[in-house]
């Protein structure tokens, strides 16, 4: 496809949403979590607040290159996925990026902020990191034990890999969703869901009370910022992922923000209900039910 | 022609006339001798030229001039002519290695050596059985004199057993003889075998001449007295009995086989359990010179079974049979003059022989010869009589031979081990004198040339093969430069023989080219790191370009004789890198252990092979029909061991991770990949077979555990290199997959991966071992924040990482793209979930290895470390850049293997547009994701370079931490067994339940040995028992 | 007939094979095995002249009354039998010479003539 500024203004748009709406959400279920604890909760725009301060913030320090790019490389691993993403069923412009590569592309380029963020936070010297990271890295592995199979599920029973096209066979009202046509692939998905959403019980990884957290400790002021920035795109894309894989994707920009909400309620829904797991229990959490499911969507469409 | 006649006058005639002059003219008796010998010598050759030069006919002289059976004669003819050259040759050696011991009083010795070897050259001539006996009888005295000159400890009772056990053999001979004469009336061998029926009488005769040459040959279990020689005697005549008396009688046993083609089978049958058992029985042997002896009724027994196959091997017997026999002859006679030079019979004292390094050479060059390494002549003997064995359907015979083989390299590369490793200070200096160095030196130049020139006159070895082989052997005698000197001159003539050969084959062949490219190149590139040693690194550059050269030959190879030709000399050379490493003897010796078993499953699947086709083309593979299973099993296990599938894998950790530095990216991103080709081949072939698709099934299975198992222990390790190495296994694993596949998809996969895999795998160990020789240790976790220290190998690191672990937009996500694709394509859902996720398991080794090394914090010892070598980052850079040229443009790389691989898989989704690659179910434009991550990546660089330009470097400790600031960066950087919680949940599947099966296997099998040789009890009368009651056996088994 | 000389010659020549042989591997004492071997050679030697007997036949020398070289071949006995046996019993000399001076030697040495004293080299 040839260059096109128009295509990259409907692409910088659509970014420009996403991340104000996953700014919104954040508030939302950081209220949500509040109220259940019978708390009253933050302001509904206190994230944009924080984000203004963080980036304001004039003194920042750094423990060496490769810290400083370690929140590049996870800001990036965010809006990769955004870019690679088709959000909107049926519109070329809002598919952004999408043609460049298809579901095995977004599968892998999430490790691209990962991998960086583990890095950049691995340079402080914490320890706290190291082991944050550790955990978060073996609790991943367990993710996508699940979400493969279901993923290929997926791609037999569509055969095909391109999530444009996945979408697109989908349409046609709530029967064709693949949570109906293949519910063994949504259970096995949308369990691995909660953990790569990192609520509880899957938040070890950057647990808030029992130890001082790691990265978001050391990354302060701008770094936070960017941080911040990053994860609420990213938070958006997940959900976006899932609802492109089992839930139809989305017709207008309503139905995105409708239903990227209702799967990242999801994951908060059962953190505020259940408590957290340890590392090997999360792992092996995975290696049970999820596997299974996956395993079963397999087998019924092979 | 010269008369036989004069060997024994000229023998006979000596010894009595020094016999009968005084003391005095003896002490100068040694001269005569030697002159005596040397006429030996020159009587055989003359024979030997006219036979070879002057197609002279056979003859027989008559002694006294009366026809037999009036008189006795006596042949020359080829065979005679060639057998006394051997023996002569020994004899003329044996004197001079035993030149001190006479001159130090005992010139006694002289003239029984000289009867010795007159009688072993009658015994070789003679048509007279009767004759045979009295000649037995001169030898066996001789040899007891021999003996009891010995002033070796133990010499004597070993010679008293030895006379008894001959006593009661050469009686029982005597009586053969003499039945022989009633029921015939002639003792003229000729006669006995022109006779067409045998009466009983006769027969009862052959039976007790061939069972009395047997027990010469000492078979298993009647050869303890045999074994006490062996130990208890000067191994200069250790070396006499093993391989001049030895060739005489196995020669003897031919001949009298003339005339007992009933006695074929027994033959075969003590042969093979002689050659099994005493293998076996060795492996618990400590005594060098016992261990020889051991060795040396191995080898006897497995050509008494070559002479009992005469039949079977038709027109290729003599060929067979000479090969081997003149291996053994060559070899043995050597390494028992090696073990003359020592003074402690251990095995571990032949480590003092790295002090001569020609010694050790010698040493290396024996001991390869007789397992069967090319270029040595039992080589092509091992081939030919295995194909021929094929051929015939002896299977459980192909069976034995390599099982006998086997246990036998099992000891051998134990002692070569030995070596090359263990510390040899607590042993006595060699002191070498020129009339010890002479003999063995001959015989290894004899053996070398021998093998050199079989490979020449071989069909199938193409001569352009053995120039390498003498290139390796130039470099050696230059071992004395300093390594940077041979480093140039190896990488040139890397170079230059990549520059002659590699261009054809892009045109001609692109599979070929592609792995011809990776050894050819990353041959190079690792030999640029050399640079980095100073030194003279001895002995570094003859192994490493054998392997090359092996690594060459393999792809060149168009038959399966120089393929396999191709695959022992790559494995020789990478055995003598892989033992290098400080820590590596035992590593060494499995990784032999594996390369010989699978060799052995190889050469069996292609004896298979040629069985059916008839062919030793290579593409005859493809042709097989009867037995393709199994054919393509052993193919299949034998490149397996290389590439260390699950359950062949065990040698593979200890033995990359204990390399050098540049050594661990030879063997590990550059020869793994000869298995990798060599499964090309093997499913080239099975791809023209349906009914093989079991077997791919088999091995898809097996690569994704293999890759499951690999990566998951990589990530448990806390050794770097062992990390790396693991991670080796892994992507063999996926290699193993994609190829099983059978598919285009399949295929592209495979391809990808073994380039990148060439590529990462060489970066990420180059790195690593450039910084363990910085940082002077394996652990990561007594490595930390090295990113200070060493920017450009964490650079370096980074990328490998990245490619290796899939992430776009480097090359390793092609070859994630390519998996999805074929998995779906293929239906292999569940394998290819396995892979998926344990190719997600990688990020955790992938993470410990460069957090552990790079990040973290720096430890106070480490502080003026400096960056890996410029040699080492040089070939780094390199590969890096064609990283980086991989991942910008796949296309121009996927696409010409893609239309490589239609030449096997015609139908393919997959299509090439522009910078898009689609297939059935996906698409994907490398260049443009590359772009497009640029692009962002720069922008939201600046975007954060803008709003933080303020950022303050703080020093190490500057971290949140509980309050205070930590001192000391052992406590503070978290690396030792990181992941303990994945452990605890996945730990299970690495659990080392195979090494632990193997363990078992090897403690039995040694058990069994301890056991078996117990039978040795030293008592002269047991074995006087053994061999009776293998005399009663042997006779009850023919009553049947 | 039941003790005609060959049948007395071939009993008693595998009696002494047997003999020598049971003497052999019973004896500890090496001097006592040597003599062993001497009888066991002894008895083969028996049994080879036996063998080449030929009942009724006279000497193969031809002394132009009785054996003439016409008919010696019908009315001598054949004579390689007991060359063959002579050689054997020259080789069997030497060999129990050798033994002998082993025996000696080992006896230098260790001071012992016991067989089981020698099994130093074993397994």
């Amino acid at each position: 496809m040839e260059f096109d500024f128009k295509h990259l203004g409907f692409t910088l748009l659509g970014l420009l949403i996403v991340l104000n709406w996953g700014l919104l959400m954040s508030a939302l279920m950081q209220k949500i979590g509040a109220r259940v604890a019978r708390r009253i909760g933050i302001r509904l725009y206190q994230p944009w607040i924080d984000l203004i301060k963080n980036y304001a913030i004039r003194s920042q320090i750094s423990h060496g290159i490769m810290f400083y790019l370690g929140p590049v490389f996870r800001f990036s691993g965010g809006v990769g996925i955004f870019l690679f993403m088709p959000l909107i069923v049926g519109s070329v412009m809002w598919s952004n990026y999408s043609f460049q590569g298809d579901l095995v592309l977004i599968m892998y380029f999430q490790f691209f902020g990962m991998l960086g963020m583990a890095l950049g936070a691995g340079e402080s010297g914490h320890p706290n990191s190291a082991i944050g990271i550790s955990r978060g890295l073996a609790q991943f592995t367990a993710i996508e034990a699940p979400l493969t199979l279901a993923i290929i599920s997926l791609a037999i029973q569509y055969n095909t890999l391109s999530i444009v096209d996945i979408v697109e066979a989908q349409q046609g009202g709530i029967q064709n969703w693949s949570a109906w046509t293949n519910p063994f692939a949504t259970i096995a998905g949308m369990l691995a869901a909660l953990g790569s959403m990192g609520h509880s019980p899957f938040n070890l990884v950057k647990a808030p009370n029992e130890i001082p957290i790691g990265p978001p400790t050391e990354y302060h002021g701008t770094f936070l910022g960017v941080l911040r920035t990053n994860a609420a795109i990213l938070h958006v894309m997940e959900a976006a992922l899932f609802m492109n894989l089992f839930f139809g994707g989305a017709n207008n920009w309503f139905e995105f923000i409708l239903k990227t909400f209702l799967i990242y309620f999801w994951s908060v829904f059962v953190g505020v209900v259940f408590p957290r797991f340890r590392i090997e229990q999360s792992v092996a959490w995975f290696f049970k039910i999820p596997l299974i499911a996956g395993v079963v969507a397999i087998i019924l469409f092979m | 022609m010269v008369s036989p006649y004069f060997l024994l006058g000229i023998g006979l005639g000596l010894a009595f006339l020094l016999g009968l002059l005084g003391q005095k003219a003896r002490k100068s008796s040694s001269i005569l001798i030697l002159v005596a010998l040397f006429s030996f010598v020159g009587i055989s050759f003359s024979w030997l030229w006219q036979f070879l030069q002057e197609n002279a006919s056979v003859t027989q002289f008559f002694s006294a001039g009366f026809k037999p059976p009036f008189s006795i004669a006596l042949q020359v003819g080829l065979h005679e002519a060639v057998l006394t050259s051997m023996i002569n040759v020994m004899g003329l050696f044996s004197f001079v290695s035993l030149w001190r011991n006479m001159k130090d009083g005992n010139e006694k010795l002289g003239p029984i050596l000289l009867i010795l070897f007159m009688g072993l050259n009658m015994l070789v001539l003679t048509r007279d059985i009767f004759n045979v006996f009295v000649f037995l009888e001169i030898t066996a005295i001789a040899l007891g004199g021999l003996i009891l000159f010995d002033e070796k400890k133990h010499a004597r009772s070993a010679g008293f057993k030895y006379l008894i056990a001959s006593a009661l053999i050469s009686t029982i001979y005597l009586l053969g003889a003499v039945l022989i004469y009633f029921s015939n009336g002639s003792l003229y061998l000729d006669d006995v075998m022109a006779l067409n029926n045998m009466s009983p009488m006769a027969i009862v005769a052959v039976f007790l001449l061939i069972l009395s040459l047997v027990l010469e040959l000492k078979p298993f279990p009647a050869n303890g007295w045999a074994l006490d020689v062996y130990q208890g005697a000067n191994p200069a005549i250790g070396a006499i009995v093993s391989a001049a008396i030895g060739s005489t009688m196995l020669f003897l046993l031919y001949k009298l086989m003339g005339m007992a083609a009933f006695m074929q089978e027994f033959l075969i049958a003590v042969g093979l359990i002689s050659f099994i058992a005493s293998n076996l029985l060795a492996l618990v042997q400590k005594n060098a010179n016992r261990l020889l002896g051991y060795s040396s009724i191995g080898q006897i027994g497995l050509i008494i079974s070559i002479i009992g196959l005469k039949d079977i091997l038709g027109d290729q017997f003599l060929f067979v049979a000479f090969m081997i026999l003149i291996t053994h002859f060559l070899a043995k006679a050597g390494l028992f003059w090696l073990s003359a030079m020592l003074k402690s019979d251990e095995l571990k004292a032949w480590s003092v022989f790295r002090k001569k390094s020609v010694l050790l050479v010698l040493f290396g060059i024996f001991i390869f010869a007789l397992i069967g390494f090319p270029p040595f002549p039992s080589f092509y003997g091992k081939w030919t009589l295995i194909i021929n064995l094929a051929e015939t359907h002896n299977y459980y015979l192909i069976a034995a031979i390599l099982i006998g083989s086997f246990l036998e390299a099992i000891y051998l590369f134990r002692w070569l081990g030995y070596a090359i490793k263990v510390d040899f200070t607590e042993y006595d200096e060699v002191k070498i004198n020129w009339e010890k160095l002479i003999p063995v030196l001959t015989f290894g130049a004899l053996l070398l040339a021998s093998g050199l020139y079989m490979a020449h006159l071989m069909p199938g070895i193409e001569d352009i093969t053995l120039w390498p082989l003498l290139f390796i052997l130039a470099i050696y005698l230059l071992d004395f430069l300093p390594a940077y000197i041979k480093n140039t001159i190896s990488i040139a003539a890397l170079a230059y023989f990549s520059f002659i050969i590699l261009p054809p084959y892009y045109e001609k062949d692109l599979l070929r080219f592609i792995f011809l490219g990776i050894f050819a190149i990353g041959g190079i590139l690792t030999l640029i790191a050399g640079y980095a040693y100073k030194g003279k690194r001895r002995g570094f550059y003859p192994v490493a370009l054998l392997m090359y050269a092996g690594l060459i030959v393999l792809i060149q190879a168009e038959t399966t004789l120089s393929f396999f030709f191709g695959w022992e000399i790559m494995t020789a050379g990478s055995y003598f890198l892989i033992i290098r490493g400080k820590r590596s003897m035992e590593h060494g010796l499995s990784y032999m252990l594996f390369s010989i078993g699978g060799a052995y499953a190889i050469l069996a699947g292609l004896g298979l092979t040629f069985a059916q086709t008839h062919n030793i083309d290579i593409l005859s593979l493809a042709s097989v029909t009867v037995h393709a299973k199994l054919i393509f099993l052993l193919l299949a296990v034998g490149f397996l061991t290389k590439t260390a599938a699950l359950g062949l894998h065990i040698w593979l950790p200890g033995a990359h991770a204990e390399a050098e530095s540049d050594v661990s990216p030879m063997v590990s991103a550059i020869l793994l990949k000869a298995g990798v080709f060599g499964l090309f081949i093997l499913m080239i072939a099975m791809g023209k077979n349906p009914e093989v698709a079991s077997i791919a099934y088999i091995l898809g299975w097996v690569g994704a555990l293999t890759a499951l198992v690999g990566n998951l222990a990589a990530a448990f390790q806390e050794d770097a290199k062992r990390l790396l190495a693991y991670s080796s296994i892994a992507q063999l694993g996926y290699i193993l997959f994609a190829l099983a596949m059978m598919s285009h998809l399949g295929w592209m996969t495979a391809m990808v991966y073994s380039l990148n895999h060439f590529m990462y795998k060489a970066i990420l160990f180059l790195t690593i071992g450039a910084v363990v020789l910085r940082v002077g240790t394996h652990s990561m976790y007594k490595m930390g924040g090295l990113i200070q220290r060493m920017p450009l190998a964490f650079i370096a690191v980074l990328v490998g990482i990245i490619a290796l672990s899939g992430v776009p937009p480097l090359s390793g996500f092609a070859g994630k793209w390519f998996f999805y694709n074929a998995v779906l394509e293929k239906g292999w859902y569940f394998q290819g979930a396995i892979v998926f996720f344990s190719g997600i398991v990688a990020f955790l080794y992938l993470f410990k290895l460069i957090y552990s090394v790079f990040l973290g914090q720096l430890k106070d010892n480490l502080r003026q470390v400096k960056d890996i070598s410029i040699w080492f980052a040089i070939p780094i850079y390199v590969l890096i850049l064609g990283i980086m040229f991989f991942s910008a443009k796949p296309e121009w790389v996927l696409q010409p293997l893609s239309d490589m691989l239609t030449q096997w898989y015609p139908n393919t989704s997959l299509s090439f547009d522009g910078l898009y690659i689609n297939s059935n179910f996906g698409y994907w434009s490398g260049t443009g994701v590359m772009i497009t991550i640029m692009i962002m990546f720069i922008v939201l660089l600046l975007w954060l370079w803008i709003l933080s330009r303020k950022v303050v470097k703080v020093k190490q400790f500057n971290i949140v931490y509980s309050a205070e600031a930590p001192q000391r960066p052992e406590t503070t950087h978290v690396s030792y067994n990181i992941f303990a919680g994945y452990y605890k949940a996945l730990g299970w599947i690495v659990a080392p339940k195979i090494s632990e099966l193997w363990n078992k296997i090897s403690d039995f099998v040694v058990s069994v040995a301890h056991f078996g040789r117990m039978i040795y009890t030293g008592n002269g009368q047991t074995y006087l028992v053994h061999i009776l009651a293998f005399i009663v056996v042997t006779f009850l088994w023919f009553l049947n | 007939m039941l003790l005609s000389i060959e049948n007395i010659a071939l009993a008693s020549g595998i009696l002494l094979i047997l003999i020598g042989l049971l003497g052999a591997l019973t004896n500890k004492n090496i001097i006592r095995m040597i003599v062993a071997f001497s009888i066991f050679d002894t008895g083969v030697n028996i049994l080879i002249v036996t063998f080449g007997y030929m009942p009724g036949r006279t000497a193969p020398i031809i002394d132009g009354a009785k054996v003439t070289a016409q008919n010696i071949a019908q009315v001598a006995i054949d004579p390689v039998p007991q060359a063959l046996v002579l050689t054997a019993i020259v080789i069997g000399f030497g060999v129990t010479a050798l033994m002998l001076v082993f025996a000696l030697k080992m006896h230098e040495k260790r001071k012992s003539l016991d067989i089981n004293d020698y099994t130093d080299l074993k397994w």
